[in-house]
């Protein structure tokens, strides 16, 4: 290990203290409770809603169709969800420009899961002091007793959220009952602890290291800044020089600023920096030290605001403007994107029909009728019974030969039906044929038109 | 002449795990999507290996693995490259 005679030492390993978030009551807190709860009841909830038995949100990979709030989509569907995810990135983007750094602080799961366990870890080792001093002494009974505790309420917890996971791709219900009984499926099984372990080990031990070093958005994110965008930000000017000092000094008399270097920003930081070094890529936005800072600001007599949300013009004294060039950007591109999402999902055929050419037999004669057999591949896209009715048109005397009584399908199901389609042959003039199979339901709507070939081979007219 | 020996010290292993698992985790994942979207595991399957037994969640999940596994050794090979040189010169742990 050694390097030459006159190399500085340096240190061989940095190690990366604890974060040991310190609790904190307020506004924001508040906020960052009630989106916990909203966020994690949809996550937790939404796969146990049901509607005429059809599970309001399920992916359902083994059938190849995703059911969203009453819409199936299918694999043909692709660019619905593309531009979906597209929608969702510009979102982000938009708020990130308008707001900062909103998703990371109230909506990430990132942040939302580690507050859950955070909060187990509070129930179970008690408050910061608590468990500082909790960690640093020895094993003794009561140690032993609440980490015991933390890690039945973390793993209990943990494989919920692994089984609810699963619950997304596979009807929730089912794999409920199948857990019962111990019955799960391998893939499944491996699935719902592979989700568990994620998050055990992500908000349980990983916690603001995912946001520091392996978080993308947290690397980008600066290029939707801009100096209107809302950030957290210490009032330097106001609050230095900083120090300690009675309630009852005159702060000015003094010489210093509204600070009074209580550290308190720094104790409740979940990624364990401080604010006052000013805006730093490892700040999650979560406005915790707003809250405790706006506290002790209340308790000395001060205005409150010494931490808060501003931007950087208004920290320069410039004007802030909220609607720019930027802003409109992303709201025009925003609609155009759900325009297009509405055009592509109404503009969806009720019906999908794929003709498949009988490769055996691609024509017969019978009784003075030349015939194409065809396989069709009916996929009823909506969520009610369809009977469909099949008809061929594009040549004089063209008819369905089969099958002549409508097909039933039921919703989200696939049909393999034969089609026999058949022209009189003193009607038939050699050659491929352009023809079209017309879909109609019961009501006699049209729900689906797709071309395909009509074969007449020249021996046949012989 | 500027000093050349002088390097930031190495970072934990959690930290260099999760820069390599976790982007090419979530690139996997994109991958995957599309690749199945377009691909059903069951005929991927009669293609190439039809006498398998094999459901539709296997072949998803072993389709994910193996992309990982592509993207995680191209993200492993990226580390080692972007690597200083004093870390395979003998100097400085790790």
């Amino acid at each position: 290990m050694s390097n030459g005679a006159n190399t500085e030492a340096i240190p061989l390993y940095v190690k990366q203290p604890k974060v040991y978030p310190r609790e904190v009551k307020g506004r924001f807190a508040r906020l960052r409770v009630i989106a916990a709860w909203v966020l994690l009841g949809l996550y937790y909830v939404l796969p146990w809603i049901s509607i005429n038995g059809q599970q309001l949100v399920l992916f359902d990979l083994v059938n190849r169709q995703f059911h969203i709030f009453g819409i199936t989509l299918w694999p043909q569907d692709l660019i619905i969800l593309s531009l979906l995810l597209a929608m969702a990135a510009l979102t982000l983007f938009f708020f990130t420009a308008l707001a900062g750094r909103l998703w990371c602080g109230y909506a990430c799961p990132q942040t939302v899961w580690t507050e859950v366990f955070l909060w187990m870890e509070r129930v179970t080792e008690g408050r910061r002091n608590k468990r500082i001093k909790l960690d640093q002494g020895p094993w003794n009974r009561e140690k032993i007793a609440r980490k015991s505790a933390k890690q039945f309420l973390w793993i209990t917890f943990a494989l919920w959220t692994g089984f609810t996971f699963v619950g997304f791709f596979v009807p929730i219900r089912e794999l409920g009952m199948r857990l019962i009984e111990f019955n799960l499926g391998g893939w499944e099984t491996f699935w719902l602890f592979f989700y568990s372990f994620a998050t055990y080990g992500n908000a349980g031990y990983l916690r603001e290291q995912v946001c520091k070093y392996m978080c993308p958005y947290a690397r980008f994110q600066s290029a939707m800044f801009d100096d209107n965008s809302l950030v957290i930000s210490y009032d330097e000017a106001r609050g230095e020089p900083r120090g300690p000092r009675k309630k009852s000094d005159d702060r000015h008399e003094l010489g210093l600023g509204d600070c009074i270097d209580c550290m308190g920003c720094v104790q409740v930081c979940p990624t364990g920096i401080d604010i006052r070094d000013g805006l730093q890529i490892e700040c999650i936005a979560c406005a915790a030290c707003i809250d405790v800072c706006d506290d002790v600001m209340d308790r000395m007599g001060y205005p409150r605001g010494l931490i808060r949300y501003t931007t950087e013009n208004a920290l320069n004294d410039k004007p802030t403007r909220i609607l720019r060039p930027r802003i409109f950007i992303y709201i025009a591109a925003l609609l155009a994107l759900a325009t297009l999402i509405g055009l592509v999902l109404t503009g969806r055929d009720p019906l999908l029909v794929d003709v498949l050419r009988d490769r055996t037999a691609l024509h017969r004669v019978t009784d003075q009728t030349l015939e194409n057999p065809f396989t069709l591949k009916l996929s009823n896209r909506t969520d009610r019974e369809l009977a469909v009715r099949i008809a061929a048109e594009g040549l004089p005397g063209l008819r369905v030969i089969e099958p002549t009584a409508p097909v039933s399908i039921s919703p989200s199901q696939v049909a393999n039906q034969p089609l026999t389609i058949g022209l009189p042959i003193e009607r038939a003039k050699a050659g491929m044929h352009d023809i079209m199979i017309i879909t109609t339901d019961a009501a006699g709507e049209v729900l689906n038109e797709t071309e395909t070939r009509f074969f007449i081979p020249a021996r046949a007219l012989e | 002449m500027p000093r050349t020996d002088r390097d930031i010290p190495p970072r934990p292993l959690a930290q260099r795990l999760g820069a390599i698992l976790w982007p090419s985790f979530f690139a996997a994942g994109v991958a995957t999507m599309v690749f199945f979207t377009i691909v059903d595991p069951l005929m991927l399957r009669d293609m190439t290996f039809p006498e398998l037994e094999m459901s539709r969640m296997a072949g998803y999940t072993i389709g994910f693995f193996l992309f990982w596994s592509a993207t995680a050794a191209s993200s492993l090979f990226t580390w080692l490259l972007l690597r200083p040189a004093n870390r395979f010169n003998g100097g400085i742990g790790e």
